[in-house]
This record gives C-alpha cells, sequence and structure tokens, in this order.
C-alpha cells in the first residue's frame, strides 16, 4: 500500500514521540480532518433519549425531504399491498416461521422455553407489538413462544401504567434489556459480557432493521389502525436481515465502532474509479449516493451535494447487499429506507455487482422510482470504463489481498489494534492473527474490545484512557479529539513497550492514512 | 451539578411467596413494608411485579440469582437472603433538569447509581438484621409469622431512618474494618489483657478490642467481626463518645477503688450500685461452629473499647460486672493511654508528595484503609470528586464479574485524574492522581513508590 503523502512530514512529527504518549504531552498523530466527511461522524452511543423518534416537523423542513416523501407516498403503499413485487420479500420461500399455518409437524406442542438448548442460548432477541403479538425471535419459533412474549407485554405494560418505563433486568450472569419504540417492544436476554448501552444499541440497529423494509410511517399507520395486527405478515424475508444483523452486531467491530472499513486501495486508485461513476452518473438527478462496496468494505461513495450518510444507515445498506445472494444473479431495484436519512420514506435502489469477474457492488440510491432503466444504462457505462482503465483489475487485487497482519506493521508487542478515525467515521485494523484467528479467539478479542469500548464511552463518566491487564491479553483504549484506538497485548506487556507499540502504530497509520481511509468527501 | 430530587429510598420491603397464595391473600406475603403508610394495593402490586420479574428471569437462567431491575425512574435491588424470602430496596433515580434548545428537560440519572453499592447497602441490611435478631427461619423455628413481622418492623424502622443512601460508595461495597497498627509492645500488652481477661472469666467466650474506631484485636470470626464493627462504628461508639462529652470522662465516684480509672460499661450496668445489670443485647454469630447467641458487654476506659461476648445460657448478675470492672478499669485506662502516647508518635506519617489517594480492601481480614475518604462518617467529606470516587466501584464490579485472581485496570478520566485499580490474592487497592501531563509510565511509578511507603510487606503484581 503505497502513500501519497510526503512520509518525512510525518516522521518530523513522530520524532521524538517515544514514550510520551500515551496521554503526556499530545503530539500530532490526529488524522487529517477532511474538510467534509461523506459520513456522520460518531463519536458516542446512541442513548436512549437520542433514539426517540425524529420529529416530523423538523424533517419537513428540508425541501429535498420533503420531495423524497413525496415520491415515496405511493410506493410505501405499494409494499402494504403488494409484497410480492417489492424486493423484501424476495425470500418468502426460504422462511419457515412466517406463515401461521406452519407446515412443521404440530406435535410439539411443549413451550420451547422448557428446552435446555434455548435456555442456553447466549443471546435472545425478541420483538412483539404494544399489544404483544410476536413478531420475531431469533432462536425458536415465535408461534412456541406466546406465553413469553405475553409475559414481556405484561411487564412493559405494567411498568408503564406507572409512567415508568422498563429498562433492564441484571441477573447474575444474564442481561435482560428492553426498548420500547412507538407501538413495538424489543427484547434482548443475553448472558454475554455486554452492557446495557451496548445491547441497546443493538436492538435499535435491529429496529432500524424493521422501519428500514417498512418506514416508520407505514409502521406507525398500521399500529395506529389495528393495534393487534400480525406485522410478521409485511414483514416476509425481513428475518433473514434481521437474522444477519445480529449476526454482524456479534461479529464486525463496525458496528461496534459506529464505523465504517474502507478497502484498502492508492488515493490516486480509488479517485479514479470514484470519478468514473461521477461521469456517468452526473446527468442524472436525483441521485443521492452511489455507493460502491466490495467484501463488506467500502471502495466509494458518493452523495448528492447536502446530503450526508450516516454511517447506522450504510451499516444497513451493507446488511442488505450481504445477506442477499440474489443481487449476485441480476441487478435488481428494491426500496430501502434509511431510517437515519429519512425513516419516513423509501428511497429507490439499484443493487448490482459490477461483473461476473469482480465481485464488488454497486447502489445506487434515488428518490424516483422511475429511474430504473437509466440507472440500469449508467451502471453498465461505469463498469465498461472501469474495464478499460482496468481499475476492475485494482478492485480485485484489492479484495484479493488478504490483508495486513498485525506482524507487517514491525509492532511485536500488539497482538491486534483497531483504529477509529473519528471525523470520517472509518475504521481500520489489521487481519486477525493468532490467537484470534480462530472463531473463539476473534470473539474474546470483540469480547474485550466491547469492554474497552462501553466503559471508555460510558454514558455518566466517559473516559480517555483505559489500560486493562486481564489473564488472556492486555488492552489499551485511547480517545483523543480526532481517533480512537483500541490494542490487544501479550498479557505481560509492560507499559513501556506498551506505549512505544502504540506509537508506531499511530506512525504506521498516519503514513498511510490515504490509502485506508477515503478523505475526501466527492458528490455528484 | 445541581440535583432537583437526590437519590432516595422509595419502598423497602421483605415478602416470601410462599404465603398467601391464594387469590385475595396476596397480603400475607409481605411480612415488611416501607413505607408503613403505603397503601396495601401498592404493596401487593409492588410485590407482585417483583415475583414477575423473578419468575420471568427464571426462564431463562435457573438458579441465577435475580439481583436488580433498572427503570428509568427507579431502580429495583433485589436479595435472597434465605430460601423463598426476597428483599427489595426500590430507589427512586436523582434527575437534574438541563436546558434544551430554550426547553426545562427533566433528565434520569440513572447512572447515577452502581448496582454493587447499593446491593451491598441492601445485604448489610439483613446481616444487621440477623446479628440482631437471627435469621428469618431461626425467628420462625422458635416463634411464628406475628413475631417476625413485630421484629422486622421495630428493627427496620429505626435502621431505614437513619440509612445514608446518598454518600454510599466503594466502601459500603466493601463494610471493611480499619485496623489500628500498633507496635510489637503494645500489641502484645493489648492481647496480654485479652488472654487475662478470658482465663479470669471463662465465660467471656469472644473478645475484641478497639481504639476509638479501629480494631486492634478480634477473636471473632471475620464475618461476624465485619458486622459487629459496623454496629460499633456507626451507632454505639457515635452515642457514647457523645454522652461523654457532655459528662465529661469523669472518674468513678466510688471510693473503694484506690487508683483513678475511667473505665465504664457502654453496655451493662450504669451504676455497679444497683442491682439492675441495665440491658444488654444479645447477638447472634454465624461464624464457627454453627450460629451461637451471645451477650454483647462492652466496656469502655478513655479511647479503648472491649467486647466481650458471653453466652447467652449464662446468667448476668451484678457481681459479674463487680468483678469485671475491678479487673478492667484501671488495666484498660493505663493501656489506653499507652496507645494513645503511641498514636501521638505516629499519627505524623509522612504525606504522599504526589498528593495520591488511595483505598485498600483485603478481603481475608476485612482491613480497609482510605485516604480518600476525610473522616469516617460518610457524609461524603472526600478528598476526591464524587464521580472520580464513582470509578473505583466501577473497577471494583469488574474485578468481581470478571474474577482475576490477579489484575490491574488504569483509566485516565475526562478531567485529567488518574485512577489505578489493582487486584492481588484478594487485595484490592485503588489509587486517585491528579495530573494532568502525566503519563501511563509515570502513574505507573506512582502508584508503585506509594506501595513501597504504604505497604511494604504486601506484594502486588506488576
Amino acid at each position: 500500500m503505497a502513500s501519497s503523502r510526503n512520509e518525512d512530514d510525518v516522521d518530523d512529527k513522530g520524532e521524538n514521540a517515544e514514550g510520551k504518549h500515551p496521554e503526556g504531552n499530545l503530539l500530532n498523530f490526529e488524522p487529517e480532518t477532511p474538510v467534509e466527511s461523506m459520513l456522520v461522524p460518531t463519536d458516542n452511543f446512541d442513548s436512549f433519549e437520542q433514539e426517540a423518534p425524529p420529529d416530523p416537523t423538523a424533517l419537513q423542513g428540508d425541501d429535498n425531504l420533503a420531495e423524497c416523501q413525496k415520491i415515496t407516498r405511493n410506493s410505501s403503499e405499494t409494499v402494504a399491498e403488494d409484497p410480492e413485487k417489492n424486493g423484501t420479500s424476495r425470500s418468502m420461500s426460504e422462511l419457515s416461521l412466517v406463515s401461521d399455518d406452519s407446515s412443521e409437524p404440530q406435535h410439539v406442542d411443549e413451550e420451547v422455553s422448557n428446552n435446555a438448548e434455548w435456555r442456553s442460548q447466549e443471546k435472545h432477541v425478541f420483538i412483539l407489538s404494544s399489544a404483544g403479538k410476536p413478531i420475531y425471535s431469533r432462536h425458536g419459533s415465535e408461534d412456541k413462544l406466546v406465553t413469553l412474549f405475553g409475559v414481556m407485554q405484561a411487564l412493559v405494560s405494567f411498568i408503564g401504567d406507572d409512567g415508568d418505563t422498563v429498562r433492564s433486568i441484571h441477573t447474575h450472569g444474564t442481561l435482560f434489556v428492553f426498548l420500547i419504540k412507538g407501538p413495538i417492544i424489543l427484547a434482548c436476554v443475553c448472558k454475554t459480557r455486554e452492557s446495557v448501552s451496548q445491547i441497546t444499541v443493538q436492538l435499535n440497529y435491529v429496529y432500524s432493521q424493521i422501519v428500514s423494509v417498512l418506514t416508520l410511517e407505514q409502521l406507525t399507520r398500521i399500529y395506529e389502525q389495528r393495534r393487534n395486527y400480525d406485522l410478521r405478515r409485511l414483514l416476509a424475508g425481513a428475518e433473514r436481515l434481521v437474522d444477519h444483523l445480529l449476526i454482524a452486531l456479534e461479529t464486525q467491530p463496525a458496528l461496534l465502532l459506529g464505523a465504517v472499513q474502507c478497502l484498502p486501495l492508492t488515493s490516486t486508485t480509488r479517485d479514479a474509479i470514484t470519478n468514473t461513476i461521477v461521469s456517468c452518473c452526473n446527468k442524472i438527478k436525483n441521485l443521492v449516493f452511489a455507493i460502491l462496496v466490495g467484501g463488506n468494505q467500502l471502495v466509494t461513495l458518493i452523495r448528492m451535494r447536502k446530503f450526508i450518510l450516516h454511517p447506522a444507515d450504510l451499516h444497513l445498506i451493507l446488511n442488505l447487499v450481504n445477506s442477499s445472494e440474489s443481487f449476485k444473479a441480476a441487478e435488481s431495484w428494491t426500496p430501502i429506507c434509511l431510517p437515519k436519512f429519512n425513516s419516513r420514506g423509501f428511497l429507490h435502489a439499484h443493487v448490482s455487482y459490477l461483473a461476473e469477474d469482480c465481485q464488488a457492488c454497486l447502489l445506487l440510491l434515488t428518490v424516483d422510482p422511475d429511474l430504473f432503466f437509466p440507472l440500469s444504462e449508467a451502471k453498465q457505462k461505469i463498469v465498461e470504463k472501469l474495464r478499460r482503465a482496468s481499475l476492475l483489475q485494482s478492485i480485485n487485487a484489492a479484495l484479493a489481498h488478504p490483508g495486513t497482519p498485525v506482524s507487517q506493521l514491525g509492532v511485536p508487542e500488539a497482538r491486534h489494534f483497531l483504529y477509529k478515525c473519528k471525523a470520517t467515521a472509518q475504521f481500520w485494523g489489521p487481519v486477525p492473527a493468532p490467537p484470534y484467528q480462530t472463531s473463539e479467539g476473534a470473539k474474546r478479542l470483540l469480547d474485550q474490545y466491547r469492554v474497552l469500548h462501553h466503559r471508555l464511552h460510558a454514558p455518566s463518566q466517559p473516559l480517555k484512557l483505559l489500560y486493562l491487564q486481564d489473564h488472556a491479553e492486555t488492552m489499551l483504549g485511547w480517545i483523543t479529539t480526532g481517533f480512537e484506538l483500541y490494542v490487544a497485548f501479550e498479557p505481560l506487556v509492560t507499559k513501556a513497550n506498551a506505549i512505544g507499540a502504540v506509537n508506531k502504530i499511530l506512525r504506521w497509520i498516519k503514513k498511510d492514512e490515504n490509502g485506508l481511509f477515503i478523505t475526501n468527501a466527492p458528490t455528484f | 451539578m445541581a440535583h432537583d430530587s437526590i437519590l432516595s429510598l422509595k419502598y423497602f420491603y421483605i415478602f416470601n411467596s410462599n404465603y398467601g397464595q391464594k387469590e385475595g391473600e396476596e397480603a400475607q406475603k409481605i411480612l415488611y413494608f416501607y413505607p408503613p403508610q403505603t397503601d396495601l394495593d401498592t404493596q401487593i402490586k409492588n410485590v407482585g411485579l417483583t415475583e414477575a420479574i423473578i419468575k420471568f428471569t427464571d426462564t431463562f437462567n435457573s438458579y441465577q440469582k435475580c439481583e436488580s431491575l433498572h427503570t428509568l425512574k427507579t431502580r429495583q435491588l433485589y436479595f435472597q437472603p434465605e430460601e423463598g424470602f426476597w428483599m427489595v430496596q426500590v430507589l427512586t433515580v436523582p434527575t437534574v433538569t438541563k436546558v434544551k434548545e430554550g426547553v426545562d428537560h427533566l433528565e434520569y440519572q440513572s447512572d447515577e447509581i452502581q448496582d454493587n453499592i447499593y446491593w451491598s447497602v441492601l445485604e448489610q441490611v439483613y446481616r444487621s438484621f440477623s446479628l440482631f435478631n437471627g435469621t428469618f427461619s431461626k425467628i420462625l423455628e422458635e416463634s411464628d409469622l406475628t413475631k417476625l413481622r413485630y421484629k422486622l418492623a421495630s428493627y427496620l424502622s429505626k435502621y431505614l431512618a437513619k440509612i445514608r443512601l446518598q454518600h454510599a460508595d466503594i466502601l459500603d461495597v466493601f463494610h471493611g474494618i480499619q485496623f489500628l497498627p500498633l507496635d510489637k509492645k503494645t500489641f502484645l500488652h493489648v492481647q496480654t489483657l485479652v488472654n487475662l481477661l478470658e482465663c479470669s472469666f471463662p465465660r467471656v467466650q469472644h473478645t475484641a478490642f478497639l481504639y476509638n474506631d479501629q480494631l486492634v484485636w478480634s477473636g471473632l470470626e471475620p464475618d461476624d467481626m465485619q458486622v459487629l464493627y459496623r454496629y460499633l462504628v456507626s451507632s454505639l461508639l457515635p452515642a457514647q463518645m457523645e454522652c461523654e462529652l457532655q459528662g465529661g470522662p469523669m472518674p468513678r465516684q466510688s471510693t473503694s477503688f484506690s487508683a483513678l480509672h475511667y473505665g465504664r460499661f457502654a453496655s451493662g450496668p450504669t451504676n455497679l450500685q444497683n442491682t439492675d445489670i441495665g440491658k444488654i443485647p444479645k447477638v447472634h454469630l454465624r461464624g464457627g461452629a454453627g450460629s451461637a447467641v451471645c451477650h454483647l458487654v462492652i466496656y469502655r476506659a478513655l479511647s479503648a473499647t472491649i467486647c466481650m461476648l458471653i453466652d447467652e445460657a449464662v446468667s448476668l448478675e451484678i457481681e459479674f460486672f463487680q468483678r469485671l470492672d475491678v479487673f478492667l478499669g484501671q488495666r484498660l485506662t493505663k493501656l489506653a493511654s499507652e496507645i494513645a502516647e503511641q498514636c501521638s508518635h505516629s499519627s505524623s506519617t509522612v504525606p504522599v508528595e504526589s498528593g495520591a489517594k488511595f483505598v485498600y480492601y483485603n478481603q481475608l481480614n476485612r482491613a480497609q484503609k482510605s485516604t480518600v475518604h476525610l473522616d469516617n462518617r460518610r457524609n461524603g467529606n472526600i478528598s476526591v470528586p464524587p464521580d472520580v470516587l464513582k470509578i473505583l466501584a466501577d473497577l471494583n464490579a469488574d474485578f468481581m464479574d470478571r474474577k482475576p485472581s490477579t489484575g490491574e485496570t488504569i483509566v485516565k478520566t475526562m478531567n485529567d485524574y488518574w485512577v489505578v485499580g489493582k487486584l492481588s490474592n484478594l487485595r484490592e487497592f485503588y489509587v486517585v492522581i491528579h495530573q494532568k501531563n502525566a503519563n501511563l509510565i509515570e502513574i505507573n511509578e506512582e502508584v508503585k513508590k506509594l506501595c513501597d511507603s504504604q505497604f511494604k510487606s504486601i506484594f502486588f503484581n506488576e
């Protein structure tokens, strides 16, 4: 990965840094702050309060959004009336849990909750309506958990009757978290070491996923009209998205950090790709975002001036791409609501993989429902141009690259790290090397990062630095105005060596900043 | 930050679901409810909710204790001290008014309440109750539900009236004992007195020796001493000192003793010429060989206090107290002066240059030491900001959660306080340092220095 930056400049700044960091006098390891970011910077958890539904009056103030709503109102009705036609029901046949007249054998009339395997699941997620109708259960069929859903609804409404809201229940080893979102109740029962605020963020993601399929407007209207509505009818197919999202929440640091990882490319290559897309699309009106992703990483993102994308919305888009095999087969036209962008209406997404021989996925998002053919055409042009400039090869090479292990960075003390640039909401981490290459190892590492992240971002008392020595590793988390750094060390590392390693990591990141991160924010 | 409403005790109740299982008889489940004037309907509703929560959590994890319920406005802590019996403490979450976009906005500060602290406070209520009354099941064995309800009501109404919730902190998690370090000679004098006392008065089963509010010697099991110490320090001794201040430490008017001495019974007869032996509390000890009930006789001279535990089967007469007084009076007065002299020498311990403050706790002997707290009165007189003090309890909760045998955590807060937590062989050590431009290594050095000066003989893992 070459860097286009002047390296002398970097060394100069880092020169006498040894022994000073972390949290001595701050030297210039802060990332370059772009003038503008394509992503909303994320600094903290979404707290309960911040997660209140957006104020509709505030939304309507914006002309473009109003336009967006006007157009999408029609399509939201289409979804309600004709679920077969829209993308969300693509895989109805894949689902066995949806239909009421389930073909599953009926002899299992026992409640699943008596089942030891079910009880020992590490993380349960339940969604129900405020009337107690089951909507989703991660493990076990909702139909067999009716009593449990009833109890949860009763708890929520009993405490709600007092003008209070239930938040969480703590037992020795198990945590229960509730999130009440208008007509919907989300609950999580987990035996992990996650905190209430972290689980709340996850439940918010799950809720966003549902809004993304239905829009908030439709969701609200359904329950206004019929409090007892069985939402599963509309969410057919979305269960798979929720399942996939929950796995992503458990396994990907991106969702923990509220950031995205970029596909490492030299800045000239990335700019060339960006310019190609811009040149093919800048004539198309109402195109809001063009997003190119590959291997769950962002290649480039081009946006309509005025609009920026929230990382949480981008995570939903990535979740859609990652959980839909069908996009690989043919170009698709699918409605998607991005809750942070506008929870009240749909955007329309033209989704397609670049080519048989290039597995990067291009999403063109518009407010205009009639734009399928122009976008399809634009996509063909983009692919042709990219191919001619052998940029497809560059993308393929980057995708095929096994990733940089931490050993290549010359920091033997560190086993792994995550670096997040706060201003651009992007992060980078090396590929896991032993002892984290196994799935248990990776899980433990992410658990350790979660502990660090929680403590550093604790709503009551955020911290600047946390150094935690545990039996399996020593963890260091450090937050400055520009970046967040989380490092896993050998358990017996000395503090001097740890600090030395941190400095080396920061210097390395600084050197490769332009390849690892998208530092500009291109527009159409 | 000005709190609009502070943390307070909303409800406190004890129930047993095995009683009153028929519909309409739910009230029988309730053994105690605070505030007592709460209407029965509210009482039943609260107990019902707790029962529902416990049952609901049981669906997912059998045999794991249910600890707390967080709601927007309350924090409810659950404790099951004995099979079937649940104690519940409901706290109101403190609030502040914040101005957001020109509009007053009430914010509930749920994070102000740390579960581990208030759970310990709750557990302490039970331990204190059972020290003086015995366990719930024992009371039921010996008498009936009415008696249990009566005992709970009479003990808890006094206890809860005095409970200080707002300034509860890490020390409430430990409920530790402050020891008084003495030089070898003085310590041997104390031990000699205790041994001589126990030989001369075989009725005395256990003895504890305190100087001011610090423990010098204890023959009790640590668990029992911990609760007894809490009672002495927080309730008996302050009352004694107040009464001594008012009357002055007068020598006994009795002429039958040749030399002056300042000894008197803090629990026992106030006047040895009288046949009235006064009210002597009984304590229920848990430690050692099963549970035992003992008379608690306390004798004081100057700042020294001797607690003597005597089997409840022994009947106490005034003659016994007279003999005790003769035996202890002069000896204890002399010993108290000796300790006082030594304390005045050693009290000028070198202050730590860096201004580092620390809290230390040893799980094995329940020893606790704090320079974070400026006095022993537990009313928020502390040398570090309250939000920094909270971190100590967080670090403790984290240690207890992960249960490592050794571990170290270092944090730096937004306002440049460093907090270091160390756990090593059941010893916990927390240091607070305020140094803006220090780095991790310098802080590490500071902590090392502090360990060397304060805890020379204790090994802390690096």
